[in-house]
């Protein structure tokens, strides 16, 4: 009883509870002998606290201090045999023949070995089926991004991630195995210490393309572990939310011994490595001249004649005007964090605050972050334990309208206005050219902010009921207060033409979650190991939202709704509704094999209530052949297992919280008098997206780990697309939701560590993850675009296909451009558009080396996307061949138009009539997107603990970092790594999205 | 006991699970309850005539289609779609195109919902005169639907009733031409008929049927219907007059003026869209299109022009450039949409009469017109040619910024004359492809 008991124990509480444990049961007999020591990392020299030292073949264990130091009074005499434990390093075993010893123990390469953290609990990685990964934070925390998910790129096979600017903040594209859906959501199901957290941006002021990235509240300081499920096995445990994989995160806890202080402060600086390059006044004019003439305009009405003939001045007169250097700038970064975490046996805390601040490279566009954590754990008996994880933080963002559009559009104004136009009037007043703005006012004026007050927390309770049988019940909360605000003064011309004008709206948007699970665990047989878990969810998500606008202001300054004359004003609340039931069983046979089941019911409010519920059943097997007799004496290979998953999650998210209803909506007035009018037609039969994955991996590590490896293969298939099928609109309805439509996603993900050097001195560690996803539509009726209208979606071909019109060459006789002619009727119409590429990456990844030379450390990591292309939308606007004169300006490859017969270029001859710049979206902006980055590099240095005695300074570590160092590609514009807007059918998009910065920074962690 | 466990939870929480996930809308009510009584019949008519007036429809995308066409607004801005237009470079995807079709059909649904369900609504307090005005504001705004669509893209598909299932209406062909009038003449007498003998500027009204048939005959060369028609109008002098000067209609917020026969009105909860596409950037617009140096001569002339310069501005210094004032009103957004207005009902009679030899009554009505706008009488005398011609130009001053002038050229076979275009297929508009592709029954005009 008492061993089953402790057995179940072990398995179901933290690792640290364990040793805790472990530790109390030490008995006290006769001392033969008395031993001092240190356990100490090997590689970082650093003491070790926590390490449980256990002598062999007794139950007589002890703990490491803060210091690493530890003693032993027992009757054993010397020499004994000490195992020595510690998570995440090597089990040691040494022979003690006298005191002191001190004691180095190594950070475990052995992937295997690891316990991670999958949903509704830890695993062994020794033990999974399914395909997790486990992400190291700390190597992570050097790129200075506002939030974690950004932080995970090209750390996680499998997971694309790709900025969508380089405004801290800002929203991203983040995939994981690909992209599953059209209409409802591609965003993976986020976990915060067992809180389902909200990702969806609750932004209602437009800053013309971009969102915010909610779960940049976040600090990634507080996060002790990040895990990425990918596969049916991981996922399915989250039933109807996890097609499009999890991430699972907990956040530090306390553990038990003397407090232990952090603190970690950095500074740094942010610019734009490259910027777009542009005519010089003249040459814009020498080109506006050279379309005139082409026109077949008379060479004496040019447009840039002498003005005393009435022109703009002759070309070699204009001046050229820089306006991207006005706009960016060398913002500052800088980060402090400072956490208290310890306890005693029976209570755990950690309480962290952090403060976070980030100027944009771009101007007007700044970032900051204050947030706070307190974790609680209190043993209240030898049964019942409760807790809390609470996380309060408070994201400011200065905005402004970078996207697209011109009113305020204060990164447009910068790019796209001709060079050759002035900034001031002759009068000394602003100039405004081509509907921009004049950029001095934007830079002075731009007066937009938005303010989230976010909170993430859970209280629960746990109670062992019976032996191996645990009961736990938790409450929680994910609250987020988004209040924004914008104003635009009477300099502006969105003031000026309203006497001021601005715009108030605060959202609101909670998940409330109450959870059961139950959870049992037994041996039988010695090698019989089995677990089961089921447990219920409810949960409730309510959103809303106050407007309210104002324009007609006395003055500049008064800059509150209350002062304006006219004020409108709106609110709305929408709400939906989950109840989920699940159950897991794992069973191991001799940690040999390993098999997994997991059943999910989910029933969600927005189908119709036949249609309601969803079942999601998964299967995983694993078969770790290194326990087998042909491979348990051979010292090559330190490990191998197979394994295979198959299951089924779904996905509602992302559609509307009532779908399925046949709608007439409000709000369509009339003479100042309500109006109603039809909005949505009923589909009562709609029901969840479903995806079935079949899962394939290897995890392989030879020669004592100094190789591991990780292999897997995956099949995804959607089906019952939730997909707003075109209507044709002479029904008065744009589209219906239905579940229509097949997608596919097919792709490998292969992660490799090498040690390559390991000594007591210089230590050279490489990981390389490579991984492909092949994304096809299997199945769909009608084509569709997506918004921009350059991509579509079409039945056969991927996601983010490039649907245009094909440029084939230029005609070096004429000049002008040859399109693709593709139904052969002689002319160039819609019809005539085809598919030319797609914007996925053939394969992207992350390589990093970790050197070490004593206490000097080097860390170089490099992400790759090959294989991508890039709809290069600037060019339309910048590469327009004199159609919009004074109201673009232009970029250089402008200049490589065709100019006399013989000339090869793929730029038509410059001319606004006929079809050389008239048609949209064409094949010659699609470029190349892949590139080569120097994401990150770190150089840092531990100081000797001899010199940190003096200042009771535990551990301390300076470094220096560097982020996106270097980049090669192919692309025309600053930087590939782009997307014009957080709508999930575009990807690989480039408008108005400023470069991803170069970082530099310099930052001190110390331990007390 | 795992097993039994789980049973447990799971019966018990069924039950109550199917309760807990009952959440009903706020913002919207459901199908069934959309027409029930007669408030509910009277804010579907407002929400219809919000649609006539939405931003895809009459409050820009529509007329910009017209004006834009007709050689004298020039494309000052960035977008490709209206590029395309003023260029007569359509193609099928042209997104004005495409928002401007969904958006007459999506009134025509609101109009077929009011036409089909109101004569079953049961609400004792519902009168019969009240129905038939609520039915006949549907008739008349339907016949404007389709009078629009034919004009725009030829003969279409004829959709009647409401849509409940999304394959009501699958299978129809488009109607012809002559069907699709057919359709609009049918429209506009169930209106007439059902519709009250009122003066209202915006909303239907008998003597607004009575204005778009003169139109409508128009377009049939029935001179002898369009004179009737617009002589009725033109005789109520006491609601119906030319106002002098002739920004009368629309300067210093006008709205509803004895000018307009029909007018979309905005508020500031229903908002017209084209001063943002109008106007330049210092006064809240983009200026995305402005009137080109042809029509700012012809509008300055004070003896062409008139008084009708008070359509076009001048943005300041150094940059001088001419903008469109007709829509003007931000951050308001009250712009009336123009549909109908007398000097229209004018030189309808005009042209009629000219094409019946009555020469000196078509002088007669083309000078009123000129004699508004501050510019000297054709001369007495004039031949029926030099008063057509007259009235090809009082109309491309009159209402350079409304939608008629593009269909005006195509009624009167001068697009080629005019604008240079040879080939007649481009005469209509493309079919969007997004409804080629959702409709398989759909056949594309020809040469696009």
């Amino acid at each position: 009883m008492k061993k089953g008991f402790f057995k179940g124990f072990i398995l179901l509480l933290t690792q640290l509870s364990v040793f805790r444990l472990l530790a109390q049961i030490n008995t006290n007999p006769h001392i033969n002998s008395e031993l001092y020591g240190t356990v100490i990392d090997s590689t970082t020299r650093q003491p070790l606290e926590g390490v449980t030292l256990q002598i062999k073949g007794i139950t007589h264990s002890t703990i490491s201090d803060r210091k690493g130091k530890f003693n032993f009074k027992t009757g054993q005499t010397f020499p004994y045999k000490l195992v020595v434990t510690f998570i995440g390093y090597q089990t040691k075993e040494i022979t003690v023949s006298q005191s002191p010893v001190v004691i180095e123990i190594q950070q475990n390469q052995n992937r295997l070995g690891d316990v991670v953290v999958v949903g509704y609990g830890t695993q062994s990685k020794k033990a999974l089926t399914g395909s997790v990964t486990s992400v190291d934070v700390d190597q992570i925390r050097s790129k200075p991004a506002a939030s974690f998910d950004q932080q995970l790129q090209g750390k996680v096979p499998g997971l694309q991630v790709t900025a969508n600017t380089g405004i801290p903040g800002d929203g991203l594209f983040l995939r994981i195995r690909g992209t599953t859906s059209i209409n409802a959501s591609n965003e993976p199901l986020y976990v915060i210490d067992g809180v389902f957290v909200n990702n969806e941006s609750l932004q209602k002021i437009t800053t013309e393309g971009q969102s915010n990235n909610p779960l940049a509240d976040i600090n990634p300081a507080d996060i002790a572990s990040i895990s990425v499920l990918k596969d049916a096995t991981a996922t399915a445990i989250y039933g109807a939310r996890g097609a499009n994989g999890v991430i699972v995160i907990t956040t530090k806890r306390g553990q038990e011994g003397t407090p232990k202080v952090s603190l970690s402060a950095s500074a740094g600086a942010a610019w734009a490595p490259k910027l777009w390059d542009l005519v010089t006044g003249p040459e814009h004019a020498t080109i506006i001249n050279e379309a005139w003439v082409n026109d077949g305009n008379s060479y004496d009405t040019r447009p840039f004649r002498p003005v005393s003939e009435g022109g703009r001045g002759l070309p070699e007169e204009q001046q050229t005007y820089d306006r991207l250097d006005d706009i960016f700038r060398t913002g500052t970064l800088q980060n402090y964090d400072l956490s208290v975490s310890g306890g005693n046996t029976k209570t755990h805390y950690y309480i962290g605050g952090g403060y976070n601040s980030q100027q944009a490279e771009l101007r007007t566009n700044d970032y900051n972050r204050a947030s706070f954590k307190v974790n609680l754990d209190q043993q209240l008996s030898d049964f019942i334990k409760i807790g809390t994880s609470n996380l309060i933080s408070r994201s400011y963002r200065d905005n402004a309208r970078i996207g697209d559009g011109p009113k305020g559009g204060i990164f447009q104004a910068a790019l796209h206005t001709p060079t050759y136009l002035p900034k001031f009037n002759e009068d000394g007043s602003y100039a405004k050219w081509a509907g921009f703005d004049n950029l001095d006012v934007l830079i002075k004026y731009t007066n937009m902010h938005s303010i989230s007050l976010r909170y993430i927390g859970n209280i629960y309770a746990e109670a062992n009921i019976l032996p191996g049988l645990k009961f736990r019940t938790s409450w929680s909360l994910d609250y987020n207060n988004y209040e924004e605000y914008e104003y635009w003064n009477s300099y502006t011309n969105l003031g000026s033409a309203n006497h001021n004008y601005g715009q108030s709206a605060v959202s609101r948007n909670t998940i409330w979650t109450n959870e059961q699970t139950l959870n049992y665990q037994t041996t039988f047989g010695q090698q019989h190991h089995f677990t089961a878990l089921i447990g219920n969810t409810v949960q409730g998500n309510s959103e809303g939202a106050t407007i309210a606008t104002g324009s007609n202001f006395p003055n500049d300054s008064y800059t509150e709704i209350a002062s304006a004359a006219t004020t409108t004003s709106t609110a709305s609340t929408t709400a939906y509704k989950l109840a989920s039931f699940f159950s897991r069983v794992n069973y191991d046979y001799a940690g040999r094999y390993f098999v997994e089941g997991n059943l999910r019911a989910d029933g969600s409010s927005r189908f119709g209530a036949d249609r309601r519920w969803g079942y999601f059943p998964s299967l995983g097997l694993g078969w770790r052949l290194k326990k087998e007799a042909f491979l348990s004496n051979t010292d090559f290979v330190s490990d191998l297992k197979l394994r295979g998953s198959y299951g089924v999650t779904g996905n509602q998210n992302g559609i509307d919280n009532f779908a399925s209803r046949g709608l007439w909506g409000a709000g369509a007035n009339y003479q100042d008098n309500p109006g109603t009018v039809p909005e949505q037609l009923a589909n009562p039969d709609l029901k969840w997206e479903t995806t079935r994955q079949v899962n394939i991996g290897l995890d392989a590590s030879f020669l004592h780990d100094r190789i591991s490896l990780e292999l897997n293969l995956y099949d995804k298939k959607t089906t019952g697309l939730l997909l707003n099928v075109p209507l044709p609109q002479s029904s008065g309805y744009n589209y219906i939701l239905k579940n229509d439509g097949e997608m596919q996603n097919r792709g490998f993900e292969f992660s490799l560590t090498t040690v390559n050097v390991k000594s007591k001195a210089f230590n050279w560690q490489t990981s390389l993850n490579l991984s492909k996803n092949k994304n096809k539509i299997l199945k769909l009726t009608t084509p569709i675009d997506a918004s921009y209208n350059t991509e579509r979606m079409v039945q056969g071909y991927p996601m983010y296909s490039f649907y245009v019109y094909k440029q084939l060459y230029v005609d070096p006789e004429t000049g002008d451009a040859v399109y693709d002619d593709v139904n052969k009727d002689g002319v160039i119409t819609a019809a005539d558009r085809q598919i030319v590429g797609d914007a996925w990456p053939k394969l992207f990844g992350g390589l990093t080396n970790n050197f070490s030379y004593k206490n000097f450390d080097l860390s170089l990591f490099f992400n790759f996307q090959y294989g991508n292309k890039v709809y290069n939308n600037n060019r339309y606007f910048l590469e327009s061949g004199g159609t919009r004169d004074d109201r673009r300006a232009m970029n250089r490859n402008q200049l490589n138009a065709w100019q006399k017969p013989g000339d090869i270029t793929d730029v038509p001859r410059i001319t606004t009539v006929g079809n050389n710049y008239t048609l949209s979206p064409i094949s010659r902006f699609i470029e190349d997107g892949s590139f080569l980055r120097l994401s990150t590099l770190v150089i840092g240095y531990n100081i000797p603990q001899d010199l940190l005695n003096r200042w009771r300074i535990k551990t301390a570590r300076v470094y220096v970092s560097g982020n996106n160092l270097w980049l090669w590609t192919k692309y025309l514009g600053p930087d590939p790594e782009v997307n014009v807007t957080s709508s999930s059918t575009v990807m690989g998009y480039d408008l108005g999205t400023p470069p991803q910065p170069r970082v530099i920074q310099a930052g001190i962690n110390l331990t007390f | 006991m795992r097993q039994i466990l789980y049973l447990l939870l799971f019966t018990l929480s069924l039950a109550s699970c199917e309760k807990f996930l009952q959440v009903d809308p706020k913002q919207q009510v459901d199908q069934s309850q959309s027409i029930t009584d007669q408030g509910s019949v009277e804010t579907a008519v407002n929400g219809m005539y919000h649609l006539l007036g939405s931003n895809s429809y009459y409050g820009s995308n529509f007329p910009a289609l017209s004006y834009l066409s007709a050689g004298d607004i020039q494309w000052s801005g960035s977008q490709a779609a209206p590029q395309q237009i003023t260029l007569h470079k359509i193609t099928a995807d042209n997104s004005y195109v495409s928002n401007a079709w969904g958006a007459i059909y999506q009134t025509i649904l609101s109009a077929n919902t009011i036409i089909t369900k109101v004569p079953e609504v049961e609400d004792p307090l519902f009168t019969d005169s009240l129905r038939n005005q609520y039915v006949g504001e549907a008739h008349f705004v339907r016949a404007l639907c389709y009078f629009d669509l034919v004009r725009g893209w030829g003969g279409v598909q004829l959709i009647l009733t409401p849509t409940n299932n999304p394959h009501d209406h699958q299978g129809i062909k488009r109607s012809s031409k002559e069907e699709t009038y057919a359709q609009v003449l049918k429209d506009l007498h169930e209106a007439e008929r059902l519709l009250p003998l009122a003066t209202d500027r915006n909303r239907a009204t008998r003597k607004s049927a009575w204005g778009v048939l003169s139109r409508y005959f128009l377009y049939q060369k029935n001179w002898d219907s369009a004179a009737y028609f617009a002589t009725k109008l033109i005789d109520d002098d006491k609601n119906y007059q030319l106002l002098k000067p002739y920004s009368a209609f629309f300067a210093n917020n006008a709205t509803g003026t004895a000018e307009s026969v029909f007018e979309i009105h905005y508020s500031i909860s229903s908002t017209n869209g084209e001063s943002n596409w109008w106007l330049p950037p210092a006064l809240g617009g983009r200026r995305e299109w402005s009137p080109n140096n042809k029509l700012v001569s012809l509008l300055n002339d004070p003896a062409v022009g008139g008084n009708r310069n008070a359509l076009i501005a001048q943005t300041a210094p150094p940059g001088n450039l001419w903008y469109g004032k007709l829509y003007y009103r931000t951050p308001t957004g009250t712009d009336p949409a123009y549909i109908l207005r007398m000097s229209e009902l004018y030189l309808i009679r005009s042209e009629a009469y000219v094409q019946k030899n009555r020469l000196e009554d078509a002088l007669a009505d083309v000078n009123a017109v000129r004699d508004r706008a501050g510019t000297p009488p054709l001369a007495a005398g004039s031949s029926a040619r030099q008063i057509l011609e007259d009235i090809q130009l009082q109309r491309r001053l009159e209402f350079p910024f409304e939608s008629d002038r593009w269909f005006d050229l195509v009624r009167t076979g001068q697009v080629a004359a005019v604008l240079g275009i040879t080939d007649p297929r481009k005469y209509v508009f493309p079919i969007p492809t997004s409804e080629l592709l959702a409709d398989k029954n759909l056949e594309q005009n020809d040469g696009y």
